[in-house]
Protein backbone atom coordinates (compact mmCIF):
# COMPACT_ATOMS: atom_id res chain seq x y z
CA UNK A 1 0.00 0.00 0.00
CA UNK A 2 1.54 3.01 -1.12
CA UNK A 3 0.99 6.05 1.55
CA UNK A 4 0.11 9.42 -0.26
CA UNK A 5 -0.11 12.12 1.84
CA UNK A 6 0.16 16.20 2.41
CA UNK A 7 3.06 18.38 2.76
CA UNK A 8 2.50 18.90 6.67
CA UNK A 9 1.88 15.55 8.16
CA UNK A 10 4.22 13.42 10.05
CA UNK A 11 6.45 11.22 8.30
CA UNK A 12 4.75 7.43 7.89
CA UNK A 13 7.12 4.69 8.53
CA UNK A 14 8.59 2.55 5.68
CA UNK A 15 6.56 -0.20 5.60
CA UNK A 16 6.28 -4.29 3.86
CA UNK A 17 10.21 -4.40 4.94
CA UNK A 18 11.66 -8.05 3.51
CA UNK A 19 15.20 -8.79 3.08
CA UNK A 20 16.21 -10.42 -0.51
CA UNK A 21 19.37 -13.01 0.26
CA UNK A 22 20.74 -15.27 -2.02
CA UNK A 23 24.25 -16.76 -2.25
CA UNK A 24 25.48 -14.32 0.37
CA UNK A 25 24.22 -11.04 -0.80
CA UNK A 26 21.76 -9.60 1.60
CA UNK A 27 19.61 -7.08 0.41
CA UNK A 28 16.85 -5.19 2.61
CA UNK A 29 14.30 -3.76 0.69
CA UNK A 30 10.35 -1.79 1.54
CA UNK A 31 8.14 0.22 0.05
CA UNK A 32 8.40 3.75 -0.80
CA UNK A 33 6.69 6.39 1.23
CA UNK A 34 5.41 9.24 -1.41
CA UNK A 35 4.95 12.90 -0.32
CA UNK A 36 3.71 14.89 -3.13
CA UNK A 37 6.46 17.41 -4.19
CA UNK A 38 9.56 16.14 -2.46
CA UNK A 39 12.04 13.45 -2.35
CA UNK A 40 11.96 11.26 0.62
CA UNK A 41 15.11 9.26 2.01
CA UNK A 42 15.92 6.67 4.17
CA UNK A 43 18.28 5.47 6.77
CA UNK A 44 18.93 1.84 7.12
CA UNK A 45 20.83 0.42 11.09
CA UNK A 46 21.36 -2.64 11.37
CA UNK A 47 21.45 -4.80 15.35
CA UNK A 48 23.50 -7.73 15.69
CA UNK A 49 23.10 -10.49 18.60
CA UNK A 50 26.50 -8.70 19.92
CA UNK A 51 24.89 -5.72 20.06
CA UNK A 52 21.65 -6.98 21.70
CA UNK A 53 23.23 -8.93 24.43
CA UNK A 54 26.31 -7.13 25.54
CA UNK A 55 26.18 -3.66 23.35
CA UNK A 56 23.38 -1.77 25.30
CA UNK A 57 21.11 -3.06 22.36
CA UNK A 58 22.45 -0.08 20.46
CA UNK A 59 22.11 0.17 16.66
CA UNK A 60 24.57 0.43 13.80
CA UNK A 61 23.85 3.13 10.66
CA UNK A 62 25.21 0.91 7.85
CA UNK A 63 27.95 1.81 5.19
CA UNK A 64 25.95 1.83 1.81
CA UNK A 65 22.24 3.13 3.02
CA UNK A 66 22.25 6.41 4.76
CA UNK A 67 19.68 9.12 3.65
CA UNK A 68 19.54 6.90 0.18
CA UNK A 69 16.53 7.66 -2.40
CA UNK A 70 16.44 3.78 -2.98
CA UNK A 71 14.07 1.51 -1.07
CA UNK A 72 16.85 -1.32 -1.49
CA UNK A 73 19.95 -1.61 0.89
CA UNK A 74 23.32 -3.73 0.04
CA UNK A 75 23.70 -5.21 3.71
CA UNK A 76 26.13 -7.34 2.40
CA UNK A 77 29.00 -5.56 3.72
CA UNK A 78 27.43 -5.00 7.30
CA UNK A 79 25.95 -8.23 8.05
CA UNK A 80 28.82 -11.07 7.75
CA UNK A 81 28.51 -13.09 11.36
CA UNK A 82 26.20 -15.76 10.91
CA UNK A 83 24.06 -14.54 13.83
CA UNK A 84 20.73 -13.02 14.28
CA UNK A 85 20.26 -10.01 13.29
CA UNK A 86 17.91 -6.88 13.62
CA UNK A 87 17.43 -4.26 10.69
CA UNK A 88 15.18 -1.32 10.31
CA UNK A 89 14.81 1.73 8.25
CA UNK A 90 13.00 5.50 8.60
CA UNK A 91 12.61 7.72 6.33
CA UNK A 92 13.61 11.34 5.70
CA UNK A 93 12.52 14.83 4.31
CA UNK A 94 14.24 17.53 4.95
CA UNK A 95 14.66 18.09 8.73
CA UNK A 96 11.97 15.46 9.37
CA UNK A 97 12.09 12.01 9.96
CA UNK A 98 9.62 8.99 10.30
CA UNK A 99 9.36 6.21 13.09
CA UNK A 100 11.76 3.25 12.39
CA UNK A 101 10.01 0.40 10.04
CA UNK A 102 11.33 -3.03 11.38
CA UNK A 103 12.09 -5.72 10.16
CA UNK A 104 9.83 -8.53 11.48
CA UNK A 105 11.85 -11.09 12.99
CA UNK A 106 15.22 -11.76 13.14
CA UNK A 107 17.59 -12.30 9.92
CA UNK A 108 20.30 -14.17 10.17
CA UNK A 109 22.71 -14.89 7.38
CA UNK A 110 23.00 -18.76 7.99
CA UNK A 111 19.63 -18.82 6.39
CA UNK A 112 21.11 -17.30 2.90
CA UNK A 113 19.59 -19.71 -0.23
CA UNK A 114 22.57 -21.00 -1.85
CA UNK A 115 21.93 -22.10 -5.76
CA UNK A 116 23.94 -23.94 -7.67
CA UNK A 117 26.95 -22.57 -9.55
CA UNK A 118 26.82 -21.95 -12.98
CA UNK A 119 29.14 -24.28 -14.26
CA UNK A 120 30.80 -25.41 -18.28
CA UNK A 121 32.20 -28.83 -18.46
CA UNK A 122 35.16 -28.76 -21.38
CA UNK A 123 37.04 -32.03 -22.68
CA UNK A 124 40.15 -31.00 -24.55
CA UNK A 125 42.06 -34.17 -25.69
CA UNK A 126 42.23 -36.52 -23.01
CA UNK A 127 41.49 -34.10 -20.46
CA UNK A 128 38.37 -33.37 -18.32
CA UNK A 129 37.85 -29.91 -17.21
CA UNK A 130 35.14 -27.10 -16.18
CA UNK A 131 34.70 -23.46 -15.91
CA UNK A 132 32.90 -22.34 -12.90
CA UNK A 133 31.24 -19.23 -12.30
CA UNK A 134 33.44 -16.88 -9.67
CA UNK A 135 30.88 -15.98 -6.56
CA UNK A 136 33.26 -14.91 -3.96
CA UNK A 137 35.75 -15.48 -1.62
CA UNK A 138 33.42 -17.27 0.71
CA UNK A 139 32.89 -20.05 -1.73
CA UNK A 140 34.31 -23.14 -2.45
CA UNK A 141 33.24 -26.42 -4.60
CA UNK A 142 32.21 -29.61 -4.38
CA UNK A 143 32.76 -31.24 -8.08
CA UNK A 144 31.77 -34.58 -8.87
CA UNK A 145 32.86 -36.42 -12.35
CA UNK A 146 32.18 -39.63 -13.27
CA UNK A 147 32.40 -42.24 -16.39
CA UNK A 148 28.95 -42.71 -17.93
CA UNK A 149 27.26 -45.76 -16.72
CA UNK A 150 30.31 -46.16 -13.64
CA UNK A 151 28.32 -43.82 -11.07
CA UNK A 152 29.01 -45.94 -8.33
CA UNK A 153 32.86 -44.78 -8.94
CA UNK A 154 32.23 -40.80 -9.06
CA UNK A 155 35.24 -39.03 -8.03
CA UNK A 156 35.06 -35.44 -5.87
CA UNK A 157 37.64 -32.58 -6.52
CA UNK A 158 36.88 -29.19 -3.88
CA UNK A 159 37.61 -26.48 -5.65
CA UNK A 160 38.93 -23.25 -3.56
CA UNK A 161 39.86 -20.80 -5.78
CA UNK A 162 37.89 -20.26 -8.83
CA UNK A 163 40.56 -19.46 -11.96
CA UNK A 164 38.99 -19.83 -15.34
CA UNK A 165 39.47 -23.34 -16.41
CA UNK A 166 40.44 -25.60 -13.58
CA UNK A 167 41.54 -29.61 -14.63
CA UNK A 168 39.59 -32.09 -13.31
CA UNK A 169 41.15 -35.51 -14.64
CA UNK A 170 42.65 -37.95 -17.45
CA UNK A 171 39.81 -39.31 -19.69
CA UNK A 172 40.05 -43.06 -21.65
CA UNK A 173 39.43 -42.19 -25.11
CA UNK A 174 36.32 -42.58 -26.54
CA UNK A 175 33.98 -42.32 -23.46
CA UNK A 176 31.40 -40.41 -22.03
CA UNK A 177 32.15 -38.33 -19.01
CA UNK A 178 29.66 -36.46 -16.59
CA UNK A 179 30.27 -33.62 -13.75
CA UNK A 180 27.98 -31.85 -11.53
CA UNK A 181 28.60 -29.09 -8.67
CA UNK A 182 27.53 -27.95 -5.48
CA UNK A 183 28.79 -24.62 -3.53
CA UNK A 184 29.65 -25.02 -0.12
CA UNK A 185 30.09 -21.55 1.97
CA UNK A 186 32.47 -22.81 5.16
CA UNK A 187 31.43 -19.70 7.36
CA UNK A 188 27.76 -20.83 7.70
CA UNK A 189 28.84 -24.53 7.32
CA UNK A 190 25.88 -24.93 4.51
CA UNK A 191 25.83 -26.32 0.74
CA UNK A 192 24.15 -25.69 -2.29
CA UNK A 193 22.01 -28.17 -4.36
CA UNK A 194 23.93 -29.48 -7.42
CA UNK A 195 23.58 -28.13 -10.49
CA UNK A 196 22.64 -30.02 -13.69
CA UNK A 197 24.49 -32.87 -14.85
CA UNK A 198 26.62 -32.07 -18.13
CA UNK A 199 28.11 -34.77 -20.12
CA UNK A 200 31.17 -34.46 -22.40
CA UNK A 201 32.56 -37.12 -24.77
CA UNK A 202 36.60 -37.62 -24.99
CA UNK A 203 38.33 -37.90 -28.60
CA UNK A 204 39.19 -41.87 -29.51
CA UNK B 1 76.37 12.54 26.22
CA UNK B 2 72.66 15.52 26.29
CA UNK B 3 70.19 15.06 23.86
CA UNK B 4 71.53 17.33 20.62
CA UNK B 5 68.86 20.25 19.79
CA UNK B 6 66.50 18.01 17.55
CA UNK B 7 64.91 20.66 14.51
CA UNK B 8 66.04 18.49 11.74
CA UNK B 9 63.54 17.78 9.82
CA UNK B 10 62.11 13.66 10.77
CA UNK B 11 62.74 11.30 8.17
CA UNK B 12 59.92 10.28 6.13
CA UNK B 13 57.81 7.14 5.28
CA UNK B 14 59.49 4.98 7.54
CA UNK B 15 58.36 0.85 7.13
CA UNK B 16 59.23 -2.62 6.63
CA UNK B 17 59.65 -4.45 3.52
CA UNK B 18 59.43 -7.61 4.19
CA UNK B 19 60.13 -10.64 1.33
CA UNK B 20 60.06 -14.38 2.51
CA UNK B 21 60.75 -12.76 5.87
CA UNK B 22 63.75 -11.09 4.45
CA UNK B 23 62.59 -7.55 7.01
CA UNK B 24 64.57 -4.75 5.77
CA UNK B 25 63.59 -1.10 7.49
CA UNK B 26 63.40 1.47 4.79
CA UNK B 27 62.58 5.30 5.20
CA UNK B 28 63.07 8.45 2.98
CA UNK B 29 65.39 11.13 3.63
CA UNK B 30 64.33 14.41 5.65
CA UNK B 31 62.90 16.73 3.23
CA UNK B 32 65.24 19.54 1.77
CA UNK B 33 68.11 17.92 3.77
CA UNK B 34 70.41 16.99 0.74
CA UNK B 35 73.79 14.98 1.44
CA UNK B 36 75.68 14.41 3.99
CA UNK B 37 72.53 13.05 6.67
CA UNK B 38 73.78 10.37 8.72
CA UNK B 39 70.90 7.61 10.94
CA UNK B 40 70.85 5.60 14.15
CA UNK B 41 68.20 2.63 13.68
CA UNK B 42 66.61 1.07 17.06
CA UNK B 43 63.68 -1.50 16.93
CA UNK B 44 61.81 -3.57 19.95
CA UNK B 45 60.13 -6.78 20.17
CA UNK B 46 56.25 -5.48 21.07
CA UNK B 47 55.06 -5.74 24.14
CA UNK B 48 58.97 -5.83 25.26
CA UNK B 49 59.89 -2.72 27.93
CA UNK B 50 62.94 -1.73 26.15
CA UNK B 51 64.04 -0.20 22.31
CA UNK B 52 67.75 -1.77 20.93
CA UNK B 53 70.00 -0.26 19.08
CA UNK B 54 71.44 -1.68 15.43
CA UNK B 55 74.98 -1.20 15.71
CA UNK B 56 75.52 -2.02 12.20
CA UNK B 57 73.39 0.67 11.16
CA UNK B 58 74.83 3.73 13.10
CA UNK B 59 75.83 6.88 11.68
CA UNK B 60 75.11 5.23 8.51
CA UNK B 61 73.87 7.66 5.26
CA UNK B 62 71.74 5.01 3.20
CA UNK B 63 68.02 4.82 3.60
CA UNK B 64 67.55 1.34 4.69
CA UNK B 65 68.47 -1.13 7.06
CA UNK B 66 68.68 -4.73 7.23
CA UNK B 67 66.68 -5.97 10.28
CA UNK B 68 66.00 -9.80 9.50
CA UNK B 69 67.94 -10.90 11.94
CA UNK B 70 66.50 -9.16 14.69
CA UNK B 71 63.00 -9.64 13.86
CA UNK B 72 63.26 -13.55 12.81
CA UNK B 73 60.95 -14.87 15.33
CA UNK B 74 57.99 -14.49 13.39
CA UNK B 75 55.42 -15.29 16.49
CA UNK B 76 56.48 -11.99 17.97
CA UNK B 77 55.75 -8.56 16.12
CA UNK B 78 58.17 -5.40 15.98
CA UNK B 79 58.29 -1.62 15.43
CA UNK B 80 61.79 0.22 14.53
CA UNK B 81 62.17 3.70 14.47
CA UNK B 82 64.89 6.26 12.83
CA UNK B 83 66.43 9.03 13.94
CA UNK B 84 68.43 11.23 11.09
CA UNK B 85 71.62 13.54 12.24
CA UNK B 86 73.22 16.95 9.90
CA UNK B 87 75.60 19.42 10.89
CA UNK B 88 74.68 18.79 14.92
CA UNK B 89 71.18 18.90 14.47
CA UNK B 90 68.87 15.69 14.92
CA UNK B 91 65.40 14.92 14.11
CA UNK B 92 62.95 13.16 16.55
CA UNK B 93 63.07 9.59 16.32
CA UNK B 94 60.14 8.74 13.66
CA UNK B 95 58.61 4.59 14.16
CA UNK B 96 57.21 2.44 11.43
CA UNK B 97 53.83 0.87 12.08
CA UNK B 98 53.66 -2.57 14.30
CA UNK B 99 54.85 -5.06 12.28
CA UNK B 100 53.87 -8.58 12.06
CA UNK B 101 56.60 -10.76 10.47
CA UNK B 102 53.94 -13.68 9.58
CA UNK B 103 51.35 -11.28 7.90
CA UNK B 104 53.04 -8.83 6.25
CA UNK B 105 55.44 -10.35 4.37
CA UNK B 106 55.21 -11.05 0.61
CA UNK B 107 56.17 -14.40 -1.00
CA UNK B 108 58.06 -14.77 -3.82
CA UNK B 109 56.42 -16.80 -6.58
CA UNK B 110 57.55 -20.54 -6.65
CA UNK B 111 60.65 -22.12 -8.68
CA UNK B 112 59.29 -24.18 -11.50
CA UNK B 113 61.38 -27.19 -13.49
CA UNK B 114 59.44 -28.52 -16.05
CA UNK B 115 60.72 -31.84 -18.06
CA UNK B 116 59.16 -33.74 -20.59
CA UNK B 117 57.97 -37.06 -22.65
CA UNK B 118 56.45 -37.45 -26.00
CA UNK B 119 52.73 -37.31 -24.24
CA UNK B 120 53.41 -35.39 -20.70
CA UNK B 121 55.14 -33.13 -18.59
CA UNK B 122 55.99 -32.95 -15.47
CA UNK B 123 56.71 -30.47 -13.21
CA UNK B 124 58.45 -29.97 -9.58
CA UNK B 125 57.87 -27.09 -7.76
CA UNK B 126 59.95 -25.38 -4.97
CA UNK B 127 58.75 -22.89 -2.85
CA UNK B 128 61.04 -19.93 -1.65
CA UNK B 129 63.39 -20.32 0.79
CA UNK B 130 62.74 -18.10 4.87
CA UNK B 131 65.30 -15.65 4.97
CA UNK B 132 68.40 -17.38 7.06
CA UNK B 133 71.10 -15.97 9.20
CA UNK B 134 73.94 -17.29 7.02
CA UNK B 135 74.26 -19.61 3.79
CA UNK B 136 75.43 -22.33 6.11
CA UNK B 137 72.53 -21.55 8.29
CA UNK B 138 69.70 -24.58 8.45
CA UNK B 139 67.16 -23.53 5.32
CA UNK B 140 63.57 -23.41 6.61
CA UNK B 141 60.97 -23.63 3.68
CA UNK B 142 57.85 -21.40 3.99
CA UNK B 143 56.16 -24.64 3.86
CA UNK B 144 57.28 -25.01 7.64
CA UNK B 145 55.99 -21.27 8.42
CA UNK B 146 52.39 -22.06 6.70
CA UNK B 147 51.62 -25.49 6.86
CA UNK B 148 48.26 -24.55 4.51
CA UNK B 149 50.61 -23.77 1.83
CA UNK B 150 49.32 -24.69 -2.01
CA UNK B 151 50.12 -23.99 -5.20
CA UNK B 152 48.25 -22.89 -8.34
CA UNK B 153 49.51 -24.05 -11.12
CA UNK B 154 48.44 -22.93 -14.77
CA UNK B 155 49.49 -24.84 -17.98
CA UNK B 156 49.08 -23.05 -21.66
CA UNK B 157 48.78 -25.17 -24.64
CA UNK B 158 50.91 -22.77 -26.65
CA UNK B 159 48.58 -24.68 -29.80
CA UNK B 160 45.48 -24.18 -29.09
CA UNK B 161 45.89 -21.21 -26.42
CA UNK B 162 43.85 -22.89 -23.90
CA UNK B 163 44.98 -22.91 -20.32
CA UNK B 164 44.45 -25.43 -17.39
CA UNK B 165 44.48 -24.32 -13.86
CA UNK B 166 45.66 -27.36 -10.80
CA UNK B 167 45.51 -26.67 -7.12
CA UNK B 168 47.69 -28.63 -5.60
CA UNK B 169 49.28 -29.57 -1.91
CA UNK B 170 52.15 -31.30 -3.12
CA UNK B 171 54.73 -29.87 -4.93
CA UNK B 172 54.99 -32.58 -8.14
CA UNK B 173 52.54 -32.41 -11.16
CA UNK B 174 52.05 -34.43 -14.08
CA UNK B 175 50.26 -33.69 -16.88
CA UNK B 176 49.80 -37.00 -18.71
CA UNK B 177 47.88 -37.72 -21.84
CA UNK B 178 49.05 -34.22 -23.78
CA UNK B 179 49.30 -34.09 -27.54
CA UNK B 180 53.21 -34.94 -29.11
CA UNK B 181 55.07 -32.22 -30.65
CA UNK B 182 53.44 -29.52 -28.84
CA UNK B 183 54.63 -26.45 -26.52
CA UNK B 184 53.17 -25.93 -23.36
CA UNK B 185 53.88 -22.48 -20.66
CA UNK B 186 53.72 -23.25 -17.11
CA UNK B 187 53.89 -20.65 -14.24
CA UNK B 188 52.69 -21.35 -10.72
CA UNK B 189 52.38 -19.21 -8.00
CA UNK B 190 51.99 -19.58 -3.99
CA UNK B 191 48.48 -19.68 -2.02
CA UNK B 192 48.01 -19.81 1.47
CA UNK B 193 44.68 -19.49 2.99
CA UNK B 194 45.70 -18.91 7.07
CA UNK B 195 46.73 -16.10 6.80
CA UNK B 196 45.62 -14.90 3.52
CA UNK B 197 49.00 -14.60 1.27
CA UNK B 198 49.80 -15.21 -2.27
CA UNK B 199 52.94 -14.72 -4.44
CA UNK B 200 52.50 -13.72 -8.08
CA UNK B 201 52.69 -15.95 -10.74
CA UNK B 202 56.33 -16.99 -11.38
CA UNK B 203 57.36 -16.53 -15.13
CA UNK B 204 56.43 -19.22 -18.20
CA UNK B 205 58.65 -21.77 -18.49
CA UNK B 206 58.23 -23.79 -21.74
CA UNK B 207 58.46 -26.71 -23.14
CA UNK B 208 57.74 -29.02 -25.87
CA UNK B 209 56.53 -32.32 -25.86
CA UNK B 210 58.41 -34.82 -27.80
CA UNK B 211 57.80 -35.59 -31.47
CA UNK B 212 55.41 -39.03 -31.84
CA UNK B 213 58.26 -41.62 -32.92
CA UNK B 214 55.35 -43.72 -33.90
CA UNK B 215 54.64 -40.99 -36.38
CA UNK B 216 57.92 -40.63 -37.30
CA UNK B 217 58.57 -44.79 -38.36
CA UNK B 218 55.53 -44.52 -40.54
CA UNK B 219 56.68 -42.12 -42.87
CA UNK B 220 60.08 -43.58 -43.10
CA UNK C 1 43.67 -30.27 20.96
CA UNK C 2 40.57 -32.41 21.53
CA UNK C 3 37.94 -29.33 19.93
CA UNK C 4 38.85 -28.88 16.53
CA UNK C 5 36.15 -26.62 16.45
CA UNK C 6 36.33 -25.99 12.70
CA UNK C 7 36.59 -21.94 13.21
CA UNK C 8 36.37 -19.98 10.05
CA UNK C 9 38.36 -16.88 11.13
CA UNK C 10 38.70 -15.66 7.43
CA UNK C 11 35.81 -13.16 8.16
CA UNK C 12 37.19 -12.47 11.54
CA UNK C 13 40.73 -11.86 9.90
CA UNK C 14 39.37 -9.89 7.05
CA UNK C 15 37.22 -7.53 9.36
CA UNK C 16 40.35 -7.12 11.43
CA UNK C 17 42.89 -6.38 8.05
CA UNK C 18 40.60 -3.60 7.36
CA UNK C 19 41.01 -1.48 10.35
CA UNK C 20 44.08 -2.79 12.04
CA UNK C 21 46.09 0.27 11.21
CA UNK C 22 43.90 2.36 12.82
CA UNK C 23 43.46 0.64 15.81
CA UNK C 24 47.24 -0.14 16.33
CA UNK C 25 47.67 3.48 15.71
CA UNK C 26 45.31 4.17 18.68
CA UNK C 27 47.71 2.13 21.08
CA UNK C 28 50.92 3.99 21.67
CA UNK C 29 51.90 1.78 24.60
CA UNK C 30 54.52 -0.49 23.15
CA UNK C 31 56.37 -1.52 26.25
CA UNK C 32 53.20 -3.94 27.10
CA UNK C 33 51.18 -6.56 25.27
CA UNK C 34 48.19 -7.76 26.82
CA UNK C 35 48.40 -11.30 25.13
CA UNK C 36 52.29 -11.89 24.16
CA UNK C 37 54.20 -11.40 26.69
CA UNK C 38 55.55 -12.15 29.40
CA UNK C 39 53.94 -15.71 28.43
CA UNK C 40 53.54 -15.86 24.54
CA UNK C 41 49.97 -17.67 23.37
CA UNK C 42 52.85 -19.66 20.96
CA UNK C 43 54.00 -21.55 24.34
CA UNK C 44 50.63 -23.02 25.38
CA UNK C 45 50.67 -26.60 25.52
CA UNK C 46 48.23 -28.21 22.64
CA UNK C 47 46.16 -29.68 25.73
CA UNK C 48 45.39 -26.16 26.68
CA UNK C 49 44.68 -24.63 23.65
CA UNK C 50 41.00 -25.89 24.37
CA UNK C 51 40.92 -23.97 27.47
CA UNK C 52 42.82 -20.58 26.73
CA UNK C 53 40.86 -20.38 23.38
CA UNK C 54 37.52 -20.56 25.60
CA UNK C 55 38.27 -18.25 28.00
CA UNK C 56 40.05 -15.78 25.57
CA UNK C 57 36.63 -15.65 23.07
CA UNK C 58 34.67 -14.70 26.21
CA UNK C 59 37.59 -12.30 27.38
CA UNK C 60 37.21 -10.39 24.01
CA UNK C 61 33.39 -10.65 24.03
CA UNK C 62 33.17 -9.91 27.69
CA UNK C 63 35.31 -7.07 28.12
CA UNK C 64 37.22 -5.65 25.10
CA UNK C 65 34.35 -5.15 22.45
CA UNK C 66 32.12 -3.11 24.41
CA UNK C 67 35.18 -0.64 25.36
CA UNK C 68 36.27 0.09 21.28
CA UNK C 69 33.30 2.28 20.45
CA UNK C 70 35.10 5.09 18.50
CA UNK C 71 34.15 7.87 16.24
CA UNK C 72 34.84 6.24 13.14
CA UNK C 73 31.66 4.26 11.73
CA UNK C 74 33.85 2.18 9.76
CA UNK C 75 36.03 1.08 12.45
CA UNK C 76 32.40 0.99 14.43
CA UNK C 77 30.86 -1.88 12.12
CA UNK C 78 33.95 -3.95 11.28
CA UNK C 79 33.94 -4.30 15.54
CA UNK C 80 30.83 -5.25 15.03
CA UNK C 81 31.17 -7.47 12.35
CA UNK C 82 34.34 -9.45 14.22
CA UNK C 83 32.13 -9.24 17.89
CA UNK C 84 29.12 -11.08 16.27
CA UNK C 85 31.57 -13.33 14.61
CA UNK C 86 33.22 -14.09 17.98
CA UNK C 87 29.83 -14.89 19.03
CA UNK C 88 29.44 -17.68 16.54
CA UNK C 89 32.41 -19.02 16.93
CA UNK C 90 32.14 -19.07 20.76
CA UNK C 91 28.86 -21.37 20.37
CA UNK C 92 30.66 -23.79 18.23
CA UNK C 93 33.01 -24.43 20.75
CA UNK C 94 30.03 -23.95 23.50
CA UNK C 95 28.71 -27.23 21.98
CA UNK C 96 32.23 -29.12 22.21
CA UNK C 97 32.61 -28.00 25.91
CA UNK C 98 29.49 -29.33 26.93
CA UNK C 99 30.66 -32.74 25.79
CA UNK C 100 33.97 -32.47 28.28
CA UNK C 101 36.34 -32.03 25.93
CA UNK C 102 37.83 -28.91 26.75
CA UNK C 103 39.16 -29.01 30.39
CA UNK C 104 41.32 -26.23 32.13
CA UNK C 105 44.55 -27.49 33.62
CA UNK C 106 46.70 -24.87 36.31
CA UNK C 107 48.85 -23.75 33.54
CA UNK C 108 46.20 -22.73 31.39
CA UNK C 109 44.51 -20.77 33.77
CA UNK C 110 47.94 -19.21 35.30
CA UNK C 111 47.87 -18.19 31.80
CA UNK C 112 45.02 -16.47 31.31
CA UNK C 113 45.03 -15.06 35.20
CA UNK C 114 47.91 -13.06 33.26
CA UNK C 115 46.18 -11.62 30.21
CA UNK C 116 43.86 -10.62 33.05
CA UNK C 117 46.69 -9.01 35.02
CA UNK C 118 47.79 -6.99 31.43
CA UNK C 119 44.41 -6.13 31.10
CA UNK C 120 43.94 -4.31 34.40
CA UNK C 121 47.19 -2.82 33.96
CA UNK C 122 45.65 -0.14 31.74
CA UNK C 123 42.76 1.60 32.01
CA UNK C 124 40.00 0.14 30.06
CA UNK C 125 39.76 2.00 27.15
CA UNK C 126 43.27 1.54 26.48
CA UNK C 127 43.27 -1.81 27.55
CA UNK C 128 40.60 -2.84 25.73
CA UNK C 129 41.96 -1.18 22.21
CA UNK C 130 45.13 -2.44 23.04
CA UNK C 131 43.73 -5.79 23.18
CA UNK C 132 41.52 -5.19 19.65
CA UNK C 133 44.72 -3.92 18.27
CA UNK C 134 46.26 -7.72 19.32
CA UNK C 135 43.61 -9.53 17.58
CA UNK C 136 46.21 -10.89 14.69
CA UNK C 137 48.16 -12.08 17.43
CA UNK C 138 45.35 -14.07 18.90
CA UNK C 139 43.54 -15.19 14.94
CA UNK C 140 47.69 -16.58 14.29
CA UNK C 141 47.85 -18.77 17.51
CA UNK C 142 44.56 -20.02 16.86
CA UNK C 143 44.63 -20.55 13.09
CA UNK C 144 48.52 -22.48 14.10
CA UNK C 145 46.96 -26.20 13.75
Amino acid sequence: LLEILGEDTWLPAPQNISMLSTNMKHFLTWNPVIIQGETVRYSVEFQGEYERDYGNESWIPTWECSLITATVCNLTEDISAPVPYNLRVRAHVGLRRSEWGTLKGFFNPLTTSLTPPLMKVIADGYHLLVELEDMGPAFQFCVLYWKKGQESRMQQKVVKEVRSVVHLDIMEPGADYCVKAQTHVEVINRSSSFSQTQCVRTQG
Amino acid sequence: SGELYCSLPNPRNVHFESINMKNILHWSAPEGTGDGVLYKVKYSVYGVGKWIRKPECKNINRTWCDLSNETSDYEEQYYASVKAFLNGMCSDWMETTRFNPLTDTKIDPPMVSVSSTEKSISIILTAPEVWKRSPEGESVSLLQVYPGLQYNVSVLNKKTKKRWFFSISNNTLVVPWLEPGTAYCVSAQIHVTTPLLHSGFSKEYCIATLQDKTADEAIK
Amino acid sequence: GPCRVPMTMTEIRAGFTAIKAKIQARDPIRTLSILSHPHSLHKVKSSDRCCITHHLLNFYVDKVFRHCKTEDSFINRKISSIANSFLSVRRKLEQCREQNKCTCGQESTEKFNQVLANYEGLNVTSAAMKSLGELDILLDWMEKS
